[in-house]
């Protein structure tokens, strides 16, 4: 005796109306009994038979020709693949060899075209990185090359700095005084650079000069008889002023005073006119 | 459904014999299926029959094949013109059927159910996937709805020669499902032709799914009882 519920279910397992777990369901109790099975059975036959309830209707002729060539064609297939199937085994062998070369050979190349393929990949990223060492040493050396330079003229610059720090200590500084009654406020300030052998002299207030005349400096130095001649020099006849570097025209020691005189024009080896400025 | 019993007066008797009511007992005793209109051959040998076509298709027998597909092509013809409704997919279809009874013969079993009913299974799930693809299922069934799962009175008319080929078992068939109240008939036509799950035949008849599943058991079961035990 099948239960209504199972009935329900039969018919519409039937009619594949069943799904899921539902469907799961049913089959395994379809699998445990057999009055169960036989009812799908049976409403099975009687849901295909609907089949004939349908509008009539005939499938045209061309379709069996097709159908049949269909199968003729699947004969033909299934005939070479039966025949394939039934060849001997040392005939199997035999065919399958040059494939079964063919297949190493294809295996092979494969590989060691892999292999030439990853060698020359693995070449080309090691010239790669050989390039980029090449270029970061070299990046390298440049700055390190930039660093020398920078560092070279630091240190000169430095040099220049601390050797003018040495030379300005040295340096001879002397303010001169007028010794003209006629023009109390002339005055002139000298600097010497003994390592340079060479000074500036700034003056202010002179007179005027005539036309024969210069202004000559001397430097006195007590290594010598006589000061040492530094050069002439004229003024701006209205200011009285004029700033000249002069070069000794003997080698300096050491200074002991300057003086400017009066001369003739050009200047005289040794100081002949009236003294205008003195100083130590 | 007045044209069915109009056409089939042989199931007149079978037809009044029943009422409409959901409720009414659905359970005819087998010997009812035997007064059923029954020029058929016996069940019994057609199936045997079938079967052993089937075996002999399964050996690659060709000309068992074309006695077979001589045998199933036209009512599953119908059958899936009447799901696609489109001649050229049909044939599509039914071919693509008898293809796979050719290549799968050996998988028949006929102790699931008849070699007819293994091919209209082929067939029919081919023909419903194929509506479920083109999703134009609710189109199809509106458009071909008739009032029974026979003829409508619109359908075209077999030909003389289909009239006589296109067997007894369409009578037959017929005659039974007139035996069923019509809403077991829509019921049961929507599930088969249709494709329809439970609930989408539920929705389509504004009934509620526990109605839908009693009238297509109650169909079914009917139809079983009205039927000869095997076309």
């Amino acid at each position: 005796m099948i239960a209504e519920r199972h009935e329900e279910l039969a018919a519409l397992y039937a009619l594949d109306l069943l799904a899921g777990a539902d469907r799961t369901q049913f089959e395994a109790e379809l699998a445990a009994d057999p009055a169960l099975r036989a009812l799908v059975a049976e409403l099975r036959d009687s849901a295909a038979a609907l089949a004939h309830a349908a509008p009539p209707a005939g499938p045209p002729a061309a379709l069996r020709e097709r159908l049949l060539r269909s199968v003729e064609t699947r004969t033909v297939s299934r005939s070479k693949e039966d025949e394939k199937i039934l060849r001997p085994p040392p005939s199997i062998f035999r065919a399958l060899l040059p494939w079964a070369v063919a297949a190493c050979f294809a295996l092979a190349a494969g590989w060691l075209g892999q292999l030439y393929l990853s060698s020359r990949t693995e070449a080309a990223l090691l010239r790669d990185e050989k390039t980029f060492a090449e270029l970061a040493l070299q990046s390298a050396r440049n700055q390190l090359e930039a660093e020398r330079i920078v560092n070279g003229q630091r240190f000169a610059t430095l040099d220049r700095e601390l050797k003018a720090q040495g030379d300005l200590a040295n340096f001879k500084i002397a303010a001169l005084t007028s010794m003209l009654n006629n023009s109390p406020q002339a005055l002139a300030v000298a600097v010497w650079n003994p390592a340079q052998q060479q000074g500036v002299l700034q003056v202010e207030k002179l007179p005027a000069l005539a036309a024969d005349k210069d202004y000559q400096l001397w430097v006195v130095d007590p290594a010598y008889p006589n000061p040492v001649d530094g050069g002439t020099f004229t003024v701006d006849p209205q200011s009285g002023a004029q700033r000249v570097t002069f070069h000794p025209r003997q080698p300096i020691k050491a200074v002991n005073a300057f003086a400017v005189t009066l001369e003739r024009k050009g200047g005289v080896p040794k100081a002949e006119g009236p003294f205008v400025l003195f100083g130590k | 459904m007045s044209f069915l019993l109009s056409a089939l007066p042989d199931a007149l008797a079978c037809a009044a014999c029943v009422d409409g009511d959901d409720r009414e007992d659905d359970r005819a005793p087998r010997a009812r299926r035997m007064n059923a209109p029954d020029a058929a051959p016996p069940p019994t040998d057609r199936d045997a029959a079938d079967a052993q076509l089937l075996e002999r298709v399964a050996r690659g027998d060709k000309t068992a094949f074309a006695t077979l597909y001589d045998r199933f092509s036209r009512p599953l013809f119908a059958l899936t013109l009447r799901i696609v409704a489109d001649s050229a997919e049909a044939q599509d279809i039914v071919h693509d059927a008898f293809l796979t009874v050719w290549d799968k013969a050996a998988a028949f079993d006929a102790r699931r159910g008849s070699a007819f009913t293994w091919v209209v299974t082929l067939v029919r799930n081919r023909a419903i996937d194929r509506v479920r693809q083109r999703r134009r299922r609710a189109e199809l069934l509106a458009e071909s709805a008739p009032a029974d799962l026979g003829y409508h009175e619109d359908a075209p008319r077999p030909a003389a020669d289909d009239a006589s080929a296109f067997n007894d078992d369409a009578r037959v068939v017929r005659a039974a499902v007139a035996t069923l109240p019509p809403e077991q008939q829509r019921a049961l036509e929507l599930a088969f032709f249709g494709g329809l799950t439970q609930e989408q035949i539920a929705q389509k008849l504004n009934e509620p799914l526990g109605t839908v599943k009693a009238r297509i058991r109650r169909g079914l079961l009917k139809l079983r009882a009205a039927l000869p035990r095997r076309l």
